[in-house]
């Protein structure tokens, strides 16, 4: 295929404009004054920095707290993905194609009239203002792409390797841990990075089901763009995104490594 | 009968999820006839459907969310779609580049609003840069992209993080046909762009629709870009419901509750006019599913 200087250019102008901002917001967090019309900030200083280490919100226990519940609504949403997938993949039942489009219909709900809609049952169901809660809401919002990611896998793997070994007199548990499991790897890592990064972006669902009561990145951040200060927007801006792409880093590298002992048996 | 157990048993959780969903639009419909018993309202009425609907800042409001997800999911497909023929014939569709095009795709909204503010305000780095080329003598006549009732700052944010999803949502399937398609119509001997333009995006035509509507129903519902880089007035619609949802006057609820139904009503009928565009366009093509 020829290569064309037109579409190498597109690219050029694409990754510039995706590392631009990047880039100025990473100078932005160590800005002490930026004033009209200087192209490069005037002075620069740490304070952002402490104040994002040792300020009001402590950044470990807040990026905790953010990262473990990201990862809580991952690893669920995932396993409830599995089990949907191997339920319309693998078995024959009257539903089947309702159960496979009902997937997406939570896709059609916007974000904000489910939240106002499920707080009041949240709040007499006792799971308003509490990580339950924000966990629920969270899976609504992921449940649905990491189903399709898992439909694809599960269907290209299939069972005929485990009915093999269930044949062979594996327990159909042991069979399903030694030999689908293995296969399906892939698409679980797949499907648990993308809901991670759902929950972790969420913002107006955790505002109104947490309550305050449950803090994340995306909480504190959204205050700091609204009061106009922008070293300390860009502060945790860099520390907002940089743990997300270590966390998806995390995921990729597994993915990775499982790919090439693949390779290699 | 085992076998139904198993079923069953598998498809629990997600029969939960839908369920919560379920709840949570059946609580909406019946919050927008004022029946909430613990506001002591209990007498069903469509009078609040009737003052949404003769409130200018709601039909304003429904104007600037329309307008909203119209020209971001519109621009984000067609200049999504051109990203990922770049990567295809630059044949860059693993490796590096591509974790760099991903990249926004992780990028969460509130931090999107940060890039804009700080490229696109009127002292912004655009404005900066037109100044030291001396297209601009004053920071006033860079044009007011942001908190203005354009909503250009909201739509432009949307785009920087649409556009590479797009690119990245249809990459594959384009990449295939390209490279099989494609290339046997240009080794019969037709153009570069002649073989783009009448086998590969007419092939791919279910896909991008697929990231299209992903795209539209995201942005019509979307709050913290709006929120954040948009006019006080007109405000966007779940901003303005939102509004009304947390007013200390309680008969504010079913009416924001009403606005909710519209919203969902409107979004569910798009997507079904544009699911069954979709459907029949296959169709047309003979496309199989």
């Amino acid at each position: 295929m020829k290569k064309h200087p037109l579409m190498k250019l597109v690219l050029v102008i694409a990754l510039g404009l995706i590392v631009l901002p990047m880039a100025v917001v990473l100078l932005w967090s160590v800005t002490r004054r930026w004033p009209w019309p200087l192209l490069l900030p005037e002075s620069y200083t740490l304070r952002t920095v402490r104040e994002l280490l040792t300020g009001s919100a402590s950044l470990p226990k807040l990026l905790l707290s953010s990262i473990g519940l990201a990862l809580t609504v991952a690893v669920l949403g995932t396993i409830i993905a599995m089990m949907t997938a191997r339920a319309t993949e693998l078995h024959e039942f009257r539903g089947k194609t309702l159960v496979r489009h009902g997937a997406f219909l939570p896709l059609l709900v916007p974000g904000t009239v489910f939240a106002m809609g499920i707080q009041l049952t949240l709040i007499r169901l006792g799971l308003s203002d509490t990580i339950a809660g924000v966990i629920l809401v969270h899976l609504i919002a992921a449940v649905p792409y990491c189903i399709t990611i898992m439909t694809d896998m599960t269907a290209a793997v299939g069972n005929k390797l485990e009915q093999q070994a269930m044949v062979l007199g594996a327990a159909p548990a042991r069979a399903f841990f030694e030999v689908t499991l293995p296969g399906l790897l892939p698409g679980v890592l797949s499907s648990m990075s993308m809901g991670f990064i759902l929950s972790y972006s969420q913002y107006f669902s955790t505002l109104i089901i947490g309550g305050g009561r449950v803090k994340t990145m995306a909480l504190v951040l959204v205050p700091y763009i609204q009061s106009g200060d922008r070293a300390l927007a860009s502060v945790y801006s860099v520390a907002f995104v940089a743990s997300a792409l270590l966390v998806f880093f995390v995921f990729e590298g597994l993915l990775h490594a499982l790919q090439k002992r693949g390779d290699r048996i | 009968m085992k076998e139904k157990t198993a079923i069953i048993l598998l498809l629990a959780p997600f029969g939960l999820l839908m369920a919560v969903v379920a709840a949570a639009v059946g609580n909406v419909l019946v919050q927008s006839v004022g029946y909430i018993p613990a506001f002591g309202l209990t007498k069903p009425t469509l009078d609040y459907y009737l003052q949404v609907f003769t409130r200018a800042d709601f039909l304003s409001a429904v104007w600037v969310s329309l307008r909203i997800a119209l020209f971001s999911s519109v621009l984000s497909c067609i200049l999504g779609v051109l990203v990922s023929m770049a990567l295809i014939r630059c044949g860059k569709t693993r490796g590096g580049i591509l974790y760099a095009i991903r990249a926004p795709i992780l990028v969460p909204h509130a931090v999107v609003a940060v890039f804009i503010i700080q490229l696109l305000s009127q002292n912004g780095l655009a404005a900066r840069v037109g100044f030291a080329l001396g297209l601009l003598e004053d920071s006033a006549q860079f044009p007011q992209l942001l908190y203005t009732p354009g909503y250009w700052g909201t739509i432009l944010a949307y785009l920087w993080k649409e556009i590479p999803f797009v690119a990245y949502f249809v990459l594959a399937f384009m990449g295939s046909i390209s490279a099989t398609l494609g290339e046997a119509a240009e080794n019969l001997g037709a153009s570069a762009l002649r073989s783009f333009w009448e086998i590969t995006l007419p092939m791919s035509i279910p896909v991008i629709a697929r990231a299209f509507l992903i795209i539209f129903i995201f942005a019509f519902g979307g709050y913290e870009l709006p929120l954040l880089l948009g006019a006080t007035a007109p405000k966007a619609l779940s901003v303005q419901t939102y509004l009304a949802y947390t007013s200390p006057d309680l008969l504010q609820r079913p009416l924001a509750m009403a606005m909710n139904a519209v919203m969902l009503l409107l979004s569910s009928l798009l997507a079904l006019i544009f699911g069954s565009l979709v459907f029949r366009l296959n169709r047309r093509m003979g496309g199989g599913k």
